[in-house]
């Protein structure tokens, strides 16, 4: 299951690179970037949601420390590539003070300090005007001169690309296997010895650097940010919706959940204007109701239990001779 | 000199006084969450929106009939309630016993559909209602005064949650409520009906925030995205009074309600709800329990 998972992944990241070759539009461009986005960062979410069971609803401030970072280290003068780098670091340190003090709650409490920690940046962002430019916003350079969307794209796909080979890792890995461990019982992986605090943070930093490229990328697609925009609790959302829309915990997941996800809302944003927040809702309550384990996830439960009954039809005769 | 001292002094009275009216409001959304909190441990992320639609409610109904917002609130109480108690047996008790981030998802993506219904209905305009009332205010000596929406809901609040901690104490249902809270797995084999006592609390507490909506009415900008920093709010008060306890939910409501107005006095308004986070994290990583002790519902 897990090698078919693997191959459909790469398959879709063949077909997101040769897609320039085909695609001229530039709308259909801009959706192909959001849902290659998207996919990067709902893998990212489910590094920390998914396999590590972390569920957090504050992802938005490493998405927004990628954007900002961008945005005010190149207007220090620094090339924008080198300042995307820097972005990803500073967001990474974002990571490591968020994640030191709200990976010692559990549960509810853990996603409230999640979402707490967002907001303040979202704040900070709003109210330090001389910093960020407060609410009027600030520009973002473009990261590429020349055919801006496509590049951008295939950027966005590149990233996707990375995510799902760290994602193929982590779910075949010992340190993989310490995080769903912590997932199905923290205190049962502390008492055999697995280091939860450790390895919760170590993910969390590959996340945040994955969700801050992201953040950079986006940014870099408007040439012009606002708090309320990237540090939007809505982007947090929309990543966790992404991951368990497809199925947290599996590779294929999120890749499924943003191709659904971004082009049913792009779909139904031309057909009813302002209501895809609506449909969001009602997808979130669907798939809580129907398909907890998301939809890559329950297929897979499917497949998993018909090959069992397969095994034992095929068992059977020797043990229960008729 | 002395005059400007003196009038410090003032201006620092006059925003913990509008604190406290605040702060009852406050307190009314946090008893509810509370409430809700306690009874079954969901952090209800439909709060906010139960609000925004109490305020609605209470609009159209003004509008309509020209009902004042002080009666008709009532109206929005028994409504929310309704739409509490419904979600409950409708939606929630479907995952009863699922992760904590199920409902957190199922209550979010509800709040998601009420607003975006809102604003499907009504449009993203903003509205306001004028009483007579919102000039008038009452003066205490020559520097202080209070406006008289404020006060009223002040009293009405006050009032509504004297109301909702009897109910949770001395009425039989609010008895099994705390019974819940305390021992889930217990409680039915006292013959305790959890799923009635559940959608009954669930819908009191959705009704709490749907008071707060229709009392604010008067005073706020009405519009469909309204609640959402309600909703944050009452995360903060239910932490701040020690998770599920609802007189410390309500006494975190007049302190926030106070540590707001101080904030916006000496470093301006828009880093009120900063504090709120920055507060609510330093109790979440130093003082778990909650500031106001540790008694639950």
């Amino acid at each position: 299951m897990r090698r078919s998972q693997l191959l459909i992944a790469a398959l879709c990241v063949l077909l997101g690179l040769v897609a320039p070759l085909i695609v001229r539009s530039d709308y259909v461009f801009q959706v192909l970037f959001r849902v290659s986005l998207f996919a990067a960062l709902g893998l990212a979410w489910n590094l920390v949601g998914g396999y590590a069971g972390q569920l957090s609803l504050g992802h938005a401030a490493y998405f927004g420390v990628g954007a900002y970072g961008l945005a005010l280290f190149s207007r220090a003068g620094i090339h924008p590539w080198p300042a995307l780098f820097l972005a990803v670091l500073l967001a990474v340190l974002f990571a490591a003070l968020i994640g030191g003090v709200s990976f010692r709650l559990r549960g509810p409490y853990f996603t409230l300090a999640t979402i707490a920690f967002a907001e303040v940046l979202r704040l900070g962002a709003k109210n330090l005007v001389t910093i960020t430019g407060g609410d009027v916003g600030l520009p973002v350079p473009g990261l590429f001169v020349k055919s801006f969307g496509r590049s951008l794209y295939l950027a966005a796909v590149l990233l996707t690309a990375v995510a799902l080979g760290i994602t193929a890792w982590v779910s075949r890995s010992r340190f993989g296997y310490y995080l769903m461990a912590i997932r199905e019982d923290e205190d049962t992986a502390l008492s055999v010895g697995v280091n939860a605090a450790r390895c919760k943070l170590w993910v969390l930093l590959i996340s945040a650097a994955l969700t801050a490229l992201g953040g950079g990328l986006y940014g870099s697609l408007f040439l012009f940010i606002v708090p309320d925009q990237v540090f939007s609790i809505d982007i947090s959302v929309e990543m966790a919706i992404v991951a368990m829309l497809g199925g947290a915990g599996t590779i294929l997941g999120p890749l499924m959940g943003s191709l659904i996800l971004e082009s049913a809302a792009e779909l139904l944003k031309n057909l009813f204007h302002e209501a895809h927040l609506l449909i969001y809702g009602m997808l979130l309550v669907l798939v809580v109701l129907f398909l907890p384990e998301g939809i890559v996830g329950s297929l897979a439960h499917r497949l998993r239990r018909k090959s069992a009954i397969a095994v034992t039809a095929f068992k059977a005769p020797g043990t229960v001779p008729k | 000199m002395m005059g400007a001292r003196v009038d410090h002094f003032f201006s620092a009275v006059q925003a913990i006084l509008n604190g406290l009216l605040t702060g009852s409001l406050y307190a009314l959304i946090g008893m509810g969450m509370a409430l809700i909190f306690g009874v079954m441990r969901i952090v209800n992320f439909a709060h906010g929106a139960f609000l925004m639609v109490g305020m609605y409610a209470t609009y159209v109904l003004f509008q309509r009939t020209g009902l004042n917002p002080y009666f008709g609130f009532i109206v929005a109480a028994i409504q929310l309630f309704l739409l509490g108690y419904l979600f409950y047996w409708g939606l929630l008790k479907r995952i009863q016993g699922q992760s904590d981030f199920m409902q957190i998802l199922l209550t979010l993506g509800f709040g998601l559909i009420l607003t975006d219904g809102t604003q499907l209905l009504f449009g993203a305009d903003y509205h306001q209602i004028n009483l007579v009332l919102l000039g008038k205010n009452l003066h205490l000596g020559r520097q202080i005064s209070l406006n008289a929406p404020w006060l009223i809901s002040f009293g009405i609040a006050l009032a509504l949650g004297a109301l909702l901690y009897f109910f949770v104490m001395h009425t039989m249902l609010g008895r099994a409520a705390r019974a819940i809270a305390q021992n889930p797995y217990a409680a039915p084999l006292m013959g305790i009906n959890v799923h009635r006592v559940q959608a009954f609390s669930f819908g009191i507490g959705a009704a709490a925030a749907g008071v707060a909506g229709g009392l604010l009415l008067p005073v706020f900008y009405l519009y469909p995205t309204v609640g959402d920093q309600f909703t944050l709010k009452a995360f903060v008060m239910v932490v701040l009074g020690g998770m599920g306890s609802i007189q410390g939910a309500a006494m975190a409501g007049l302190v926030l309600g106070v540590v707001e107005n101080l904030t916006s006095l000496y470093w301006g308004n828009e880093w009120a709800l900063a504090v709120d986070f920055v507060l609510f994290l330093l109790v979440l990583s130093l003082r778990p329990s909650g500031i106001f002790g540790s008694q639950r519902v």
